[in-house]
C-alpha cells in the first residue's frame, strides 16, 4: 500500500534561529536543534532503500494511528541528523515496534518511564560505525545519537506520543531523547544476541521497550556468581515495574569483562539467566504488601506468604547481550511489563 | 525553502467510539473496572450517582488488565447483559 506525498510547506529563506522557531510553533521536536527536511536531503536518504517505494507504508502507529512510510521514516530521519547508512536501521527498527506483542499504545501511552531500546546487531553495526565499545550507551557516537533520536522524533511525529496528549508519563525519561546501542559481537563469548533468538541474518536490530539502565558495578569478582549475584540485587528494586508485573522481561547488558568471567567459567547465557531466575527473587508475603495490583501468572498468585517468587516468571524472561569497553560496569534495563522484545532482520 | 512535514498521513483507526445513548433510563449498566489503584471506588460511586439519579440498574461488573485491551470474553460477557459500560480511570 502507498500513501500520497506528505505535506511540503514553502518557507522563505530564513535565519537559523527562524527555522528552529518555525519547528517549535508547529509542535516539531524533542527540544533540540533539527535539521530542516529539505527534499534534496529527504531524497539522499530514501537512496539508501535504492529502487524500493518511498511511499509504502511499513508501519501504522498508535496512538495517532500515523502512517509511518519510507518517506516520512526518512524525513525524520534528516530531521534526528541521521546518515544515509542508518536509514535500514531505522526502518526496521519502526517495523519492529508496530509488532503486536510491543504494545505500543500502551509503551507511548502509559504514566510509566518507558522508552523503546533499539540493540544493533551484526553487519549493520559495523557498516553504520554504531558504538558497541567504551561508552555505548552514549554519549559521542552520531550513529547511535541519530538514530535514537529519530525514533523518538517518529513516536512524537508519527504516533502522537507527544507529552500530555499521546504520552502520559508522569517524570519523563531521558532516554526518551534517544536511546540506542550496538552490541559488541567481536567481545560476547557467546555470538550474537539475535542469533540466540533465532534470528540468523548478518544484520539485526531488538526492540525492548524498558527503563533507562540501572548500574550494576563490581570491580572485586573473579567468579560469576558473585557478578550476578549484585545484578540479581539490582533486579530486586521494588521500584521497577517487573516487581508487579511478572511476564517483564529484563535485558542484562554485560560489560566484555564481566562476560569473560562468566564465559571462562564455563557459563552460557542460559546458564547466567536460569541463575539470575533463581536469584532474583522477593518474598510473596512482601510483594503482596508492597503491591495491591499485581500482574502475575496464575500459579505465582497460588504461592504462600512464606514462599519467594522471581521477579519475572521464566528464565527465558532474562536476556543476555554484550555491550561496552573497559572496565567493570554492567547494566540491566527493566521492562515496561506488558510488553515483549522484538528482534528483526535489518531490511531496508 | 521547502520541508517536508514529519507527520504524514493518519490511516483509519482500530476502535471508535460508539454512539452517546440519549435516554439512559431504564437500561442496564455494567462496569469494566481497569484495576488501577482506586479505580473501582471512582466506578461505583458513578454507578450509584447513575442509578439514583437517572434510573439505571447495575447488572454486572467485569474487570481487565490497565494496559491491555479487554479480553474478546469480557466485551462479549459485557455485550450480552448490559446496554452501557462505564470504564474510565487514571492512576
Amino acid at each position: 500500500m502507498s500513501l500520497d506525498t506528505p505535506q511540503i510547506f514553502k518557507i522563505p529563506d530564513s535565519s537559523e534561529r527562524e527555522l528552529q522557531d518555525l519547528f517549535l510553533e508547529k509542535g516539531w521536536g524533542d527540544g533540540l536543534p533539527m535539521v530542516a527536511p529539505t527534499r534534496d536531503r529527504v531524497e539522499e536518504m530514501l537512496s539508501a532503500s535504492k529502487d524500493l517505494d518511498p511511499d509504502e507504508v511499513i508501519a501504522s502507529l498508535p496512538p495517532r494511528d500515523g502512517i509511518a512510510t519510507r518517506r516520512i521514516i526518512a524525513v525524520n530521519a534528516v530531521m534526528a541528523g541521521c546518515k544515509p547508512e542508518h536509514f535500514p536501521v531505522l526502518v526496521s527498527a519502526i517495523r519492529a515496534l508496530s509488532a503486536p506483542e510491543i504494545n505500543l499504545r500502551g509503551v507511548n501511552a502509559t504514566t510509566h518511564c518507558v522508552a523503546p531500546l533499539l540493540i544493533v546487531h551484526g553487519k549493520a553495526a559495523r557498516d553504520g560505525d554504531y558504538n558497541s565499545g567504551l561508552g555505548a550507551f552514549g554519549p559521542g557516537n552520531l550513529a547511535n545519537a541519530t538514530t535514537g533520536r529519530a525514533v523518538r522524533l517518529i513516536l512524537h511525529h508519527v504516533a502522537g506520543a507527544t507529552p500530555g496528549t499521546g504520552d502520559a508519563s508522569t517524570q519523563g525519561s531521558p532516554a526518551k531523547y534517544s536511546y540506542c546501542v550496538a552490541e559488541n559481537l567481536d567481545s560476547s563469548p557467546w555470538g550474537g544476541y539475535a542469533r540466540s533468538v533465532g534470528i540468523n541474518d548478518e544484520s539485526a536490530v531488538t526492540i525492548h521497550c524498558g527503563e533507562a539502565p540501572h548500574n550494576v558495578h563490581d570491580m572485586e569478582s573473579s567468579e560469576p556468581s558473585a557478578i550476578l549475584d549484585k545484578v540479581a540485587s539490582t533486579m530486586t528494586s521494588w521500584g521497577q515495574n517487573n516487581a508487579p508485573i511478572s511476564q517483564g522481561e529484563y535485558f542484562i547488558a554485560l560489560c566484555p569483562e564481566h562476560a569473560s568471567t562468566c564465559s571462562s567459567h564455563g557459563w552460557s547465557r542460559s546458564d547466567i539467566a536460569s541463575y539470575l531466575f533463581n536469584k532474583a527473587t522477593v518474598n510473596v508475603g512482601e510483594a503482596r504488601k508492597a503491591f495491591e495490583l499485581r500482574a502475575w501468572a496464575p500459579w505465582q498468585h497460588a504461592l504462600e506468604d512464606t514462599d519467594t517468587i522471581s521477579m519475572t516468571e521464566k528464565p527465558e524472561n532474562i536476556k543476555i547481550f554484550v555491550t561496552g569497553g573497559a572496565g567493570k560496569h554492567s547494566c540491566i534495563i527493566p521492562s515496561w511489563g506488558m510488553t515483549k522484545s522484538v528482534t528483526v532482520p535489518i531490511l531496508p | 525553502m521547502e520541508i517536508y512535514a514529519p507527520t504524514g498521513n493518519t490511516g483509519e483507526p482500530q476502535r471508535s467510539l460508539a454512539a452517546p445513548i440519549p435516554v439512559l433510563n431504564g437500561l442496564s449498566l455494567g462496569i469494566l473496572d481497569n484495576t488501577k489503584p482506586n479505580a473501582r471506588v471512582l466506578l461505583d460511586r458513578l454507578a450509584e450517582r447513575l442509578t439514583e439519579r437517572v434510573g439505571l440498574t447495575l447488572a454486572k461488573a467485569e474487570v481487565k488488565n490497565a494496559a491491555l485491551a479487554a479480553p474478546d470474553q469480557v466485551l462479549e460477557s459485557l455485550s450480552k447483559e448490559v446496554q452501557v459500560v462505564l470504564t474510565a480511570s487514571a492512576d
